[in-house]
């Protein structure tokens, strides 16, 4: 069993054993006559946390392959990418559709595809402009406004 | 005779302007995302949810996703044919002849008879969803909670199983969807459930969030590790119409296909992928000349092409009369049908007979454009596969952000979009088949609420799921299904053992 696995399956039956404490402390199980809102979640949390013993008894021992949960070389880009996400859900409302767009195209081809310049910015105006096509000409979707237009 | 009249109202329904146009659309979304390696049917569906809640009319917005899914499948056989690759989860089988056809000269009869006999399949198919679905949706209409509790579980189940994937994985995944449909207000005691106090959650997690950042950015994270390489093995393709004699070696091949594609889609979990290997698995077994499958022929392309096209117009089956989606593909047709406010079910042909019937009727019309589309303008689809992913992937997330925000125009779904597409890439990298989430989170309310429906209609005895002939029948396949995986994964063990100690 890889590493990674082992500790997604200790994270398993630790959720699930912490969700049956909270379905039973905060939300209730009532009675079988009348359950109530706990019933589900602890019988989902008994499950996981049974479920996640399983997969570490299952895979004990075998397939010790090399190949780790981040490779050196290529975890860079799902990771960066991740993050140039999440600058861009936070740019949206606070500097506007359009510039966050851009901006995000431009650090997109710059950072993560290594593109030039020249390519850069054609792409990024382009697939900008399309999303506002299709978005807010055709599908009149209401877009914050630019921040140096408000 | 209702059948007939209901499917002359469904063509009056799909023959409208809009209808057209959208049946078109939906087919050449799907065309391209089925040529296209890294983007599946499920994924793209997910992508074009917030879609629906622009489309005014239901009919108008399922026909369209409809189309991406079954059109997908059409696609797909052209990159494994042309790339050896395949260009969607269902046509991995078809790599294996399709390509050694295209690399001997062939690709153009290889990618022809796969369009004629997905057209052919996809058609039969149509045929028997218009014939099996009403009786039976009359027949669901009697179903109470127990029964729709035996029923969902045993759908869940069955996809979990089927999947032919680690089981313990998807039935870790299954509870995931099951808790995350948990998040907000309890609908039947009013409680607050797994919020944390954030008021965004109060409303529960979003199924178009969900599957956005599952599937569709989940995918695009994985597929930025590898570089998808894209080097097609020729140019030219020929003639795409085949000749007699490959008309004659695979007309049986297509039919064979098209039966089984049927029924396996209409189980739960059984789907595309596994009805086109199962059609592969039959037609080497009975041809006369199995040495030839794997060094191009042109039965392994047609009898597995048929299948997956049969298998996803088939497995609209238990969503239109049970409301039970068996895919991952068809629980976004199922959420896409709740943002519209129609509930798939039994009541849906009587209480939405446009929606059962103009959809059904779409199909027919949708397998014809699919064949136009797909035999002369091949050419056209390849030249799409020049498109590098540098630029797909930034475009695609580009159109989830907006696609996302436009739903309720707040950042918050941006964010929680981001949350599962992170879960979905980790769920990738430790080999999760990611399908049984969505399937569990849309069908996780009604599990919840037909089991303690039921228990408050029998005073809290559980007999209540066994003592009733349906639910109780259903029970006893469950038991029997887990049962016989024990079975059969103690009797795999002890062969390994004995083949260890005497090797």
């Amino acid at each position: 069993m890889k590493k990674s696995e082992r500790i997604a399956a200790m994270f398993i039956t630790a959720g699930g054993v912490w969700i049956m404490f909270y379905a039973w402390h905060t939300l209730k199980l009532g009675s079988i006559q009348v359950p109530d809102a706990g019933l589900m979640p602890f019988l989902a949390g008994a499950g996981l946390s049974i479920l996640g013993i399983a997969w570490a008894w299952i895979s004990r021992g075998k397939d010790e392959r090399p190949r780790r949960f981040f490779e050196p070389g290529i975890w860079s880009r799902p990771v960066f990418s991740v993050a140039l996400m999440v600058i861009y859900a936070l740019a949206f409302e606070n500097i506007g559709y359009i510039t966050s767009t851009l901006a995000f195209m431009v650090a997109w081809q710059k950072l993560i595809e290594k593109e030039r310049w020249g390519k850069t910015i054609a792409i990024s105006i382009l697939a900008a402009a399309a999303m506002y096509a299709l978005f807010v000409y055709f599908l009149k979707v209401p877009i914050p406004p630019e921040l140096f237009l408000r | 005779m209702e059948i007939f009249s209901g499917l002359l109202n469904g063509f009056s329904i799909a023959l409208t302007g809009t209808n057209i146009l959208f049946a078109f659309i939906g087919a050449l979304i799907g065309t391209a995302v089925g040529v296209l390696p890294g983007l599946g049917p499920a994924a793209t569906i997910a992508l074009l949810l917030p879609i629906t809640y622009i489309i005014s009319s239901p009919v108008t917005a399922i026909i369209m996703m409809a189309g991406i899914f079954y059109g997908s499948m059409y696609g797909g056989s052209t990159t494994s044919i042309l790339l050896n690759l395949p260009g969607e989860a269902a046509s991995v089988v078809t790599c294996i002849d399709g390509y050694q056809m295209a690399k001997k000269g062939r690709a153009g009869a290889a990618l022809g008879i796969s369009a004629i006999g997905s057209f052919i399949a996809g058609t039969v198919a149509v045929i028997g969803l218009t014939l099996f679905a009403p009786p039976l949706a009359e027949f669901a209409l009697d179903f109470g909670p127990p029964e729709y509790f035996a029923l969902t579980t045993l759908g869940l189940l069955l996809a979990v199983t089927l999947s032919g994937r680690s089981i313990v994985k998807g039935l870790i995944l299954l509870v995931f969807g099951l808790l995350f449909a948990m998040v907000g207000l309890d609908p039947i005691s009013g409680k607050i459930r797994f919020t944390f106090g954030s008021i965004g959650l109060q409303g529960g997690f979003d199924f178009v969030t969900m599957a956005m950042g599952v599937f569709g950015l989940g995918e695009i994270l994985y597929n930025l590790e590898t570089t998808i390489k894209t080097e097609i093995v020729t140019t030219k393709i020929g003639k795409v119409f085949p000749t007699l004699k490959d008309w004659a070696d695979s007309k049986w091949a297509i039919l064979r296909g098209s039966a089984i594609g049927f029924f396996i889609g209409i189980i739960p979990g059984g789907g595309a992928v596994i009805s086109s290997l199962a059609s592969y698995a039959i037609e080497k077994k009975y041809s006369k000349h199995p040495e030839e499958f794997g060094e191009g022929a042109i039965q392994g392309v047609a009898g597995p092409e048929s299948a997956n096209n049969a298998a996803s117009s088939s497995s609209f089956i238990p969503l239109l009369t049970l409301g039970i989606p068996g895919n991952a593909a068809i629980a976004m047709i199922f959420a896409a049908l709740m943002i519209q406010g129609i509930t798939p079910g039994p009541f849906l042909v009587v209480e939405h007979p446009d929606v059962f019937w103009g959809v059904i009727a779409s199909m027919y019309l949708g397998n014809g454009m699919l064949l136009v589309l797909n035999l002369p303008l091949v050419g056209l689809w390849v030249q799409m596969l020049r498109v590098p992913y540098g630029i797909l992937a930034p475009v695609i997330v580009l159109f989830t952000t907006i696609g996302v925000y436009s739903v309720q125009n707040q950042v918050f779904d941006i964010y929680s979009m981001l949350f599962f597409a992170v879960i979905g890439y980790g769920m990738r990298k430790l080999d999760f088949d990611p399908a049984p989430l969505p399937l569990a989170f849309v069908l996780g309310p009604m599990v919840e609420r037909s089991l303690r429906q039921s228990l408050l209609i029998s005073g809290g005895d559980p007999a209540i799921f066994v003592t009733r002939p349906i639910s109780g029948t259903l029970i006893a396949i469950f038991v029997l299904l887990i049962a016989g995986q024990c079975i059969l994964s103690i009797k795999r063990k002890m062969g390994r053992k004995k083949k260890s100690v005497n090797p």
